[in-house]
Order: C-alpha cells, then sequence, then structure tokens
C-alpha cells in the first residue's frame, strides 16, 4: 500500500490543481466578459489571459491524472516518491516561469505556440526564452515522471503483460490489471508526445539563439499539433484508468477485470490517437491528401473502443444494478457522459467537411471544453473527493454533493451552450472583442461567463471541501 | 450548413443524455436480486457493429465532398493571389512579390465562375476565412508561410464577402480582415 509519503505529497498536487484551477476559470471568465464588452482589457492582455488560461488547464488535469495514477499505482508497484516529489517541482517552477512570460513579460502567442509567432516578439524581448523554457522545465519533470512510472510498471510486468496481449487468448496465465494496460497504453502516448515537445523546443531554441530561419513551418506546424493534441487526450485516458480502478470499488461492486475486448480496444486506442491529430492540419491542403483521410478515419475509428468499451463497459457496470451512489461514483458516471458529448462534437468537427466551415470558430473551445471541463475535469474531482475521504472514520455524507453536483451541470451545460451556438453562427474563436457584424457574439459571451460563474462556485466548494480534508 | 450540424449535435447529445439518466435511473431502482444486463457481450457486439456501420457511412459520404476535392476536375475562370500578413490580407490578381507585397482594392469577382484563391502568408500562420452577406463562414484555408495554399469555390449569390483571419496571429488578429464583391 501507499505510504505515508505518496499521501501527503497527493494531497499537495490536489491543493495545487484545484487552486490553479480556480486562477484559470477567473481568467476564461475574464475573457468570456471582456468578449461581451461587460469589462475593457486590452488585446494583448486579452490574449496574455487565454495563453495562461489554456496552458495551466492543460498542465492542471495533465498532472492531476499522473497524480492520481501514481498514488494508485502503489498498489500494484512501487513507484518513486523522488520522482514524483522532482516533478512536483518542475510544474511549481514551470507555472510560475509561464505565469511570469505571460503577467509581467505579455508574451502571448497562445498555449500552441505556433512557430514562428513565437519569434514575432510584441512583448518583452525576455518573454520568449522564458517562456519556452518554462515548457523546458514542465516537459522534463513529466517525461522523467512518466519514464519512472512505466519503468516500474516494466519491473513487475514484462512488456507484452503491460499491454495485457496474453489476454488476446483465452484463459491467459497471468492477469493484467485494466489499470495498469491503461496507464501503460496512456504512458507510450505521453512520452511520445512529449517527446515531439522536446524535439519541437530544441528546434526552436536552435532558431531562437542562432537568429537563424531554418524551421519548416509545416514540420513545425505537424509536430505541435502532435504534442497537444496528444497530450490533451492522453491527460483524459490518465482519469480513465483511475475510473476502471475505483468506479466499481466505490460502487461496492466486484473489481473490473481485463478481458480480451478490453485489451483490443486499450491496443487499438493507442494507434488511433497517435495518428487522429491531422485533423488539426485539415485546412492546410498542402498537407499529403492521405494524412487528412488518416486523420478523418483515426478520429472516428478512436471512437469505437472508447464507445463500444470503455462507455458501454460503465452502462453495463450500473444498468439494473443496485450501486452504492457517491459524489464520487457520480462525478465518474457524469463526466462519462460529458466526455461521450464533448466526443460527439469532436467527432463533427474531426469530419474534414464539416471541420471547413467550423475550424477555428467557436466550436472548437466548445467540443474540447465539453470534454474536459464536464468529462475530465470531473474524473479528477471524483478522484479527489474519494481520496480526501478515505480516511474519515465513520460514514461520511457530504452534504453540499447535490449543490456542487447541481451548480456544475447548470453552469457547465450553460457555458457550453453559449460556444456551440457561436460555432453554429461561424463566430471565430481567439478573439479580444468581436466584429460588430456578429451581433450575437457578445450577449453570448456574457451569458456564458455567468453560466461560468456558477461551474466556479461548484469548484470553489470542491475546494473547500476537499483541502480541508487533505 | 452550420445550423444543420448543430441540430444533429444536440439530438445526439440529448439522446445521450437520455440513456445515462434512464441508466442511472435503472440502478436507483434495482434490489439487490437485480441482475444487470443481459447478455452483455452480445448486445456490445452489436452496438460497436451498428456504430461502425454508421461512422463508415458518415465516412464515405462526407470525405468525397472534402475540400481538397471541389472543382477538382475545372479549370478555374480567375485565379487570385492572397497573401496573409500581420494584420492584413493582399489580394491580387498577379503574382505577389514578398519583397515589396502590393494588392488591389475593391476587387470584383465573378457570380458563378471557379476562383482559385493561393494563398500563402508572409510571416506567421493566418487563417483564411470567407463569410458571406450573413456572415455564415463558407470556405476557409489556412495562410501558411512557405506553401500555398489553393482554395477553389463558386459563388452563387451577388454581395459583398469579408475575409477574415481565423488563425491566431497577434495582438491585431481580431482586426485583420479584408472584402471582395461579387457580381
Amino acid at each position: 500500500m501507499e505510504s505515508l509519503k505518496t499521501r501527503k505529497i497527493t494531497s499537495v498536487w490536489i491543493v495545487i490543481v484545484l487552486a490553479l484551477f480556480i486562477v484559470a476559470i477567473i481568467l476564461g471568465i475574464l475573457m468570456r466578459l471582456n468578449q461581451g464588452t461587460i469589462i475593457q482589457q486590452s488585446p494583448v492582455t486579452f490574449y496574455g489571459n487565454m495563453t495562461t488560461h489554456g496552458l495551466t488547464m492543460i498542465g492542471i488535469w495533465f498532472v492531476a491524472g499522473m497524480a492520481a495514477v501514481n498514488y494508485l499505482m502503489e498498489r500494484y508497484v512501487k513507484t518513486s516518491y523522488g520522482v514524483n516529489l522532482f516533478a512536483l517541482i518542475c510544474t511549481i517552477i514551470g507555472v510560475l516561469m509561464l505565469w511570469s512570460s505571460t503577467f509581467i513579460g505579455h508574451f502571448h502567442a497562445g498555449w500552441t505556440f505556433l512557430y514562428p509567432l513565437p519569434f514575432k516578439v510584441a512583448w518583452a524581448q525576455w518573454a520568449t526564452p522564458v517562456f519556452l523554457s518554462s515548457l523546458v522545465v514542465l516537459g522534463v519533470g513529466w517525461l522523467v515522471w512518466s519514464v519512472s512510472l512505466m519503468s516500474q510498471i516494466l519491473k513487475k510486468y514484462t512488456l507484452s503483460q503491460a499491454f495485457a496481449w496474453q489476454h488476446f487468448k483465452k484463459n491467459p496465465a497471468v492477469e493484467t490489471p485494466p489499470f495498469i494496460l491503461i496507464t501503460m497504453v496512456t504512458l507510450v502516448g505521453v512520452i511520445a508526445c512529449l517527446l515531439a515537445a522536446v524535439l519541437l523546443l530544441v528546434l526552436l531554441f536552435a532558431e531562437y539563439f542562432s537568429n537563424g530561419s531554418f524551421v519548416n513551418d509545416a514540420a513545425a506546424k505537424n509536430l505541435t499539433y502532435f504534442f497537444g493534441h496528444t497530450i490533451a487526450n492522453e491527460m483524459l485516458y490518465l482519469g480513465l484508468a483511475v475510473i476502471y480502478e475505483l468506479f466499481a470499488e466505490v460502487s461496492g461492486r466486484p473489481k473490473w477485470k481485463t478481458t480480451w475486448y478490453v485489451a483490443v480496444a486499450w491496443n487499438l486506442s493507442l494507434a488511433f490517437i497517435l495518428t487522429a491529430f491531422f485533423h488539426h492540419l485539415y485546412m492546410d491542403f498542402v498537407q499529403p491528401e492521405g494524412l487528412q483521410i488518416v486523420g478523418q478515419l483515426a478520429s472516428y475509428l478512436a471512437s469505437l473502443p472508447a464507445a463500444g468499451v470503455t462507455v458501454f463497459s460503465i452502462l453495463v457496470a450500473v444498468y439494473r444494478t443496485k450501486i452504492n451512489w457517491s459524489l464520487t461514483n457520480l462525478l465518474f458516471f457524469i463526466g462519462v457522459a460529458g466526455w461521450v458529448i464533448g466526443g460527439l462534437g469532436a467527432v463533427i468537427d474531426a469530419t474534414i467537411s464539416n471541420n471547413f466551415v467550423l475550424h477555428n470558430t467557436l466550436w472548437v473551445p466548445a467540443h474540447f471544453h465539453t470534454y474536459n471541463a464536464m468529462g475530465n475535469v470531473l474524473f479528477s474531482l471524483g478522484f479527489f473527493h474519494w481520496f480526501a475521504h478515505k480516511f474519515d472514520v465513520g460514514f461520511y455524507i457530504d452534504k453540499n454533493a447535490m449543490l456542487k453536483l447541481t451548480l456544475i451541470l447548470f453552469g457547465g451545460i450553460g457555458f457550453l451552450l453559449a460556444f456551440y451556438i457561436g460555432g453554429a453562427d461561424s463566430i471565430p474563436r481567439r478573439y479580444s472583442n468581436y466584429p460588430p457584424e456578429f451581433t450575437m457574439a457578445a450577449p453570448l459571451a456574457t451569458v456564458a461567463a455567468v453560466f461560468a460563474t456558477f461551474y466556479l462556485l461548484a469548484i470553489l466548494l470542491f475546494f473547500l471541501n476537499i483541502t480541508k480534508n487533505v | 450548413m452550420q445550423h444543420s450540424i448543430l441540430w444533429l449535435f444536440l439530438i445526439l447529445a440529448g439522446a445521450s443524455i437520455i440513456v445515462f439518466t434512464y441508466v442511472y435511473l435503472s440502478s436507483k431502482k434495482a434490489n439487490q436480486s437485480d441482475q444487470g444486463m443481459n447478455q452483455p457481450l452480445k448486445k456490445r457486439f452489436w452496438f460497436l457493429l451498428i456504430l461502425f456501420v454508421i461512422l463508415g457511412i458518415f465516412a464515405s459520404v462526407t470525405i468525397p465532398k472534402s475540400p481538397y476535392y471541389l472543382f477538382a476536375d475545372e479549370t478555374p475562370a480567375r485565379v487570385l493571389h492572397v497573401a496573409a500578413m500581420q494584420y492584413a490580407f493582399i489580394l491580387s490578381n498577379d503574382a505577389i512579390n514578398p519583397e515589396s507585397p502590393q494588392g488591389e482594392t475593391d476587387l470584383v469577382l465573378p457570380l458563378n465562375e471557379l476562383i482559385e484563391f493561393r494563398v500563402t502568408s508572409l510571416d506567421v500562420n493566418h487563417g483564411f476565412a470567407i463569410y458571406d452577406a450573413n456572415n455564415q463562414l463558407i470556405a476557409q484555408t489556412q495562410a501558411m508561410p512557405g506553401y500555398v495554399n489553393r482554395l477553389r469555390w463558386k459563388f452563387t449569390s451577388p454581395g459583398k464577402y469579408n475575409i477574415l483571419c481565423l488563425e491566431f496571429c497577434g495582438m491585431d488578429h481580431q482586426g485583420m480582415r479584408s472584402s471582395f464583391t461579387v457580381k
């Protein structure tokens, strides 16, 4: 079982994630208020906040998943406390560097820092190297953490066992727990995308310090989206690993086991998730057409194991089955629904002919906010809540559970609908202020800010309840 | 088209919410003796098969409609060169010299004839998005430095069309725009 030190560091991760989440939500609300002309920010402030908001959100929900997986991994293999601490320190330093580059240096090239925008300096000169260095610090910490977790798994399981290949046949001699399989598949994706980020950053630094101009724009774009798309998806898979491990346990049901179709599905997921990123480049017509088609097919195929195995398994586990419902498994269950609905929006956008009229409109933040704010966040909140109360003595009743869920659902759905309607109205994303011809844009942004405030209230309640107990 | 997409999404999302709510309520009503779903493996197989077929139909219907194949066999009646730069679009009937980029204003394009936009960028990545008179996005491509994206389109309605940048390109991204008239 886990040591006291692991318990403590997991508590620190949880408090940091929730605190940063609150700041990042506030930045998001300020952005929508500015778009709604309720407040006035300069475009530089707006885009700086947008950069901070995006990268902070990606970072915290990735580390939230990693911290949860690391904690639960102690049930199967010993993990390195030192590496966990190293990742924590790198994350804190990385976030401080990122925030100083954006808040003080006014760096505002977006969290995707699409080459060569970071080099068209419209901010303090030092902000570009500090921003890029913050990514290096975060990337090194996370890469070491991922490699360490994977190497610990491989000390106990062979490579084929870690991928559950023996489950392709009947009656395997060794059972691979689903948690190990999903973590392994996810870590491969995480390491692959972090290595792509390392390559990209090396190229960017080489160009920055040599004052040259030798990075190929199309190659940089492919690397950027391979990194960005993959990490954003893998952090969801970390959350799913937690659900596979905990859903049955907190529901008072038998533990889930790896079956042949679970093994096949997760192995296939890895292939699809690593090739689906091409859908970010559909509107670059110079990309080979074959890769564009691969992008659409991989995006479609990625939904099959997700829907047919994970989602279906959750539904089978719940349907006409007596379950000990608590805030933890309710958050997991609703989170899976949010993930499904965000996935529907994503598959629609991953259809090339739809992307032609949806790309970089508000439809894009609509779908990724759905599977993050109403999916992945709920997976992690479920874990946080379970973790905060697992050491309680006696039976615990969360008096605010229904209030928190109501606020999340009410605030989240309203906030997201404004994005979807805006996307259908062709309103561009990432605009600090909307052109006057988009008459619905500002009112929708204002309404979204109001709904997001309800969501924020729910998170504040979670923060108060959870930090009191960890 | 976008509003049809929104309706499709809302219907699918609504159906998902109904399924999850129904399954949740079935659990709330369940007794200890309830055995859950009958033959889940068989149902899972059928669910996957149906999903696979639906996605297969969707892919085979939509992929041929991808912008890369639009009017691919026709010869454009007009070629328009587009160079994007922070924070303006340069449009010209002639090739644009990146050393001294110059464009034309008040461009008029012919109705119902094939236009090819040859789109590039002189600095960072930009978007080249064409909006019709109702402010609906009708076609787009990216403007990437060092590459030329060819977008083919036939305008079937006369009027003023706006061009907006749809790839974040810096502090005046939201103000980067141009327009042309079709008649």
